[in-house]
């Protein structure tokens, strides 16, 4: 009996082990070696070509360094309004309260290239925000001092500021009131008592917030592609390399950006678990003439909190898909400037062009790779969750499986095609499958994580153990116990894993052959200038995933 | 230091009433301690008090100002909880010393203070260590300096020796009352532990569904509870009987109980009611079977079941009145499991018998 069950484990823990392997790290880590198999190869392209000499090492240096400064930027602003505004979510009461927790996270579910398409109707058509202001805002517009695009690093914001949030409100929610209770009966004011108490101790959660952030604005492509215009990010060298063949410089820059994701993650992450010892940064005579000051700020503080975070909230969620919505609406029968039936949006639909067809097809693709990922990642994270949440090497697990959450997108999209497709293995050439095996590789870690947090938090274990105790083989405790008990969380995560899948653009870009999803084509559909059938298709996008997310809350609550 | 009124409070929370109607006088310097039973609002009392919530109706004064809408960090309070809740970043002297840095105070006064309240409470751990090196009661004892450290002038304890093992507990209990005293502070004490609080407040506070059932010192409590539920709740065990008023001279009557046990003790109560019969365990007396049984309340029985409690014996006694449950110190008398015994039971108290039942008159909910 003893050794059956023993038996069973192994089994299970090799099952599960195996096809995360598979599935899951191996790519990430396959790029890595790349460049170590095939130094020679690079080294005579990037670094000393016959031609060009070391041109390509050059762009590669200009590219990282606007994707760098793009990320640090981003991640700034990021701390300026999510800190904001998870302390508003998180501590505050007032009708609506539930609606605008849905609008922080709907740009981390919402398909990248069509909230990036709105963004930039929003922020550059003649009738959008900054006209209204009177400045006049392009896609080249440079941010002074750090010279990154403006419009870029308004959508890397939009995309990454629910990062901080989420990361931070779950902080603030697990130490809860009664340390600023405390504080204030102590007689601390409410500032001073941020500074002292609250901060220090969601330190940790910043930080893992902010290198989600990081690495997620450093591997952005499918909204950074459409507004781009003539900068050129890293991950979208890495896509344009990859179209062009140029598959050194490419794979090069892939595992750099890899490189460079682990490099802050896995230190900050370190750091992050930790002790929670902060020691004085400020000596004690500074810090009384702090407090002094602090007891006389005024305190309207509280406003301009509440504004901060309402404020960006409008501007980077409500605005793009308000802009987009009223684009629809003026475009529907005629280009509203010209009057010329041929710029609307039905004509481009019906009209000779027929871009319903594309549309409807692509929307099929997509929803056919999207729903056949799920799947396969449900499963996968259906085995591995408790392999993961009950072997003493299940903690290595869950970090490695962050890795395929903050890897570049391009990255790993090229990764896909270097180990699987014709140049590599030669298993699955690029293609449906291939988009399939890409989005496991990224909602497998989605499913896994919601479906661990439900596990912990119903106190699983526990129960394990009891009908382990009655006699229940481990197939039978998983089947009756296991997954009915964290089921809603397995299918919330797998509802979020699905929304990701269907709005991922830049790994999708570079495995889909000759496949179109919704998401990439929607950047050819700009890229072409067919605004009008941008405009339908990034619409119908958003609205599929605004419904997902509404079922994913219901599920949840 | 100051006198805290509370006047006429009510507090819901969505359908659950928390506080309906609450009024209570907490004299300057007095220790008074808050118990009932969980869910009896005796916490949501404390923080309205504290200001930490807010009632729906009525107001808080401290020596007869209100200060109901005054923020927690005005109110001059000092707070200790059972979740003890030291900040875990910083180190046991910044801990202490954050109130009188967050006041804005000079440096040397904030030296001066830490230095003070340590000094006064005889810690002599590390300054530098932190909190999660510490036992439970150490922290407590510092989150006990860190609160003084406030200079308050009310301490509020929130069940602040709950979550502390048995042994530190007891020590730090007679420590409280003893710094209060000596501070001349006013505290409020919340328990639920009716042993804690009859040991060191001057007064205690009993609270059921929301309201005060009575108020007065662990005496008066004990002797003369008000309530069916004071006098179960005080002590933790009673028995209760079911009888009526048989014969009344002056304040004096004769209660007969329903299977026709008579006994002679004092009541209000006119000839003829209904009436509720409370003895605590301790006060019954048991004694060795002579042939007859007589004298006043006398009753016989057998010892069904018996148990050690270290200082006395437990007893469950059957009698034609009902089981009765017996305790008597150890070592005087003893008796074995079926022995036969007579029962004297010493004081009584008499209760109008409740309307909605028994049961319900002593349930805790």
């Amino acid at each position: 009996m003893l050794r059956r069950s023993f038996l069973h484990n192994v089994l299970l823990a090799l099952g599960a082990i195996s096809l995360l392997t598979v599935l899951v790290f191996l790519p990430s880590f396959y790029l890595l070696t790349f460049i170590f198999t095939r130094w020679d190869e690079i080294y005579n392209e990037i670094f000393a070509h016959p031609l060009i000499g070391d041109t390509y090492w050059k762009e590669i240096g200009r590219y990282l360094s606007l994707s760098l400064r793009l990320a640090l930027t981003t991640i700034l602003i990021d701390l300026i309004i999510g800190v904001p505004l998870a302390y508003l979510l998180s501590r505050g009461s007032f009708p609506g309260k539930s609606l605008l927790e849905d609008l922080t996270m709907l740009p981390l579910v919402i398909p990248t290239s069509g909230f990036g398409f709105a963004t930039m109707l929003a922020w550059t058509a003649s009738y959008g925000l900054p006209a209204i202001l009177g400045f006049d805002i392009k896609v080249d517009t440079l941010v002074p001092m750090v010279n990154v695009p403006l419009l870029m690093l308004i959508i890397h914001v939009a995309l990454t500021f629910p990062y901080v949030v989420k990361t931070v409100c779950g902080a603030l929610r697990d130490i809860g009131k009664s340390y600023e209770i405390i504080a204030s009966s102590l007689g601390s004011k409410p500032i001073t008592t941020f500074r002292k108490i609250t901060m220090p101790l969601i330190v940790p959660s910043l930080l893992s917030g902010l290198v989600l952030a990081f690495a997620r604005s450093l591997g952005e492509t499918g909204a950074t592609m459409i507004v781009a215009g003539v900068s050129t990010t890293a991950p979208i060298a890495v896509v344009k390399w990859e179209f062009e063949n140029k598959l050194a410089p490419a794979a090069f820059l892939g595992a750099l950006l890899v490189g460079i994701s682990l490099a802050i993650i896995v230190p900050i992450e370190y750091l992050a678990s930790s002790s929670r010892r902060a020691r004085r940064l400020i000596p004690l005579g500074v810090e009384v003439l702090l407090v002094r000051w602090e007891r006389k700020a005024p305190g309207r503080l509280r406003l301009f909190r509440d504004i901060i975070s309402l404020l960006s909230i409008a501007l980077l969620v409500l605005l793009p898909i308000a802009v987009l919505a009223y684009n629809a609406m003026i475009y529907w029968r005629q280009d509203p400037y010209t009057g010329r039936m041929e710029g609307g949006i039905l004509y481009q639909l019906y009209g000779p062009a027929r871009y319903i067809d594309v549309i409807a097809k692509s929307m099929m693709t997509s929803l056919i790779v999207s729903s056949l990922a799920t799947l396969i990642s449900t499963y996968v994270a259906m085995i591995s969750i408790p392999v993961i949440a009950r072997s003493g090497y299940g903690r290595l697990l869950r970090i490695m499986l962050k890795v395929p959450l903050v890897i570049p997108t391009s990255a790993l999209g090229l990764a896909m095609i270097l180990l699987w497709g014709p140049r590599g293995l030669g298993l699955v050439p690029p293609g449906l499958w291939l988009i399939v095996l890409t989005h496991v590789v990224f909602s497998v870690p989605v499913i896994v994580e919601t479906g661990l947090a439900s596990y912990f938090e119903t106190n699983l274990p526990l129960y394990e153990d009891t009908a382990r105790s009655l006699g229940a083989t481990p197939y039978d405790v998983m089947e009756t116990i296991t997954i009915p008990m964290i089921r809603r969380g397995i299918i919330a995560g797998s509802l979020l894993a699905f929304t990701h899948s269907l709005g991922e653009t830049g790994a999708t870009f570079i495995v889909m052959g000759d496949h179109t999803t919704v998401s990439t084509l929607i950047v050819n559909l700009v890229e072409s200038l067919a605004i009008p059938a941008s405009i339908f298709a990034s619409l119908v996008l958003i609205l599929t995933s605004i419904v997902f997310i509404v079922i994913i809350r219901h599920l949840i609550e | 230091m100051p006198d805290i009124k509370v006047v006429d409070v009510y507090k819901r929370f969505g359908r659950i009433v928390a506080l309906d109607g609450v009024n209570l006088h907490v004299r300057d310097g007095e220790y008074v301690c808050i118990i009932g039973p969980s869910g009896s609002g005796k916490s949501t009392l404390l923080k309205i008090i504290a200001g930490i919530i807010q009632p729906d109706r009525g107001d808080v004064f401290f020596d007869d100002v209100r200060v109901t809408d005054l923020p927690l960090e005005e109110r001059g309070i000092g707070m200790v909880m059972q979740d003890i809740l030291l900040f875990p970043h910083m180190n046991l002297w910044d801990n202490v010393t954050f109130s009188p840095l967050t006041r804005g105070y000079n440096r040397e006064i904030i030296v001066n203070i830490g230095n003070e309240v340590m000094n006064l409470l005889k810690i002599r751990a590390d300054k530098k260590a932190y909190p999660s090196e510490l036992s439970r009661g150490e922290q407590q004892m510092i989150a006990l300096a860190r609160a003084l450290a406030s200079r308050p002038r009310v301490l509020l304890l929130d069940e602040p020796l709950a979550s502390l093992d048995a042994h530190a507990a007891r020590a730090l209990r007679y420590e409280l009352r003893r710094m209060v005293k000596e501070l001349g502070l006013t505290a409020i004490h919340v328990t639920h532990n009716q042993e804690e609080a009859l040991s060191i407040a001057d007064r205690v506070v009993v609270m059921r569904k929301g309201k005060i059932e009575q108020v007065g010192t662990p005496l008066e409590l004990y002797l003369m509870p008000k309530t069916p539920f004071v006098s179960r709740f005080i002590g933790g065990e009673a028995n209760f009987l079911e009888g009526h008023v048989a014969q009344k001279y002056g304040n004096k009557a004769v209660i007969e109980l329903r299977n026709g046990t008579r006994l002679c003790t004092y009541t209000h109560l006119p000839q003829g009611s209904h009436v509720l019969v409370a003895v605590r365990p301790e006060h019954i007396v048991l004694m060795k079977k002579t042939k007859e049984i007589h004298g006043e309340n006398m009753l016989e029985g057998t010892i069904e079941d018996k148990n050690f409690l270290g200082a006395c014996i437990r007893y469950v006694v059957k009698t034609k009145e009902g089981s009765l449950i017996v305790r008597m110190r150890r070592g005087v008398i003893s008796f074995r499991i079926g022995e036969d015994v007579a029962l004297r039971l010493d004081k009584v108290v008499i209760f109008e018998y409740p309307k909605e039942g028994l049961l319900k008159a002593i349930a805790y909910e």
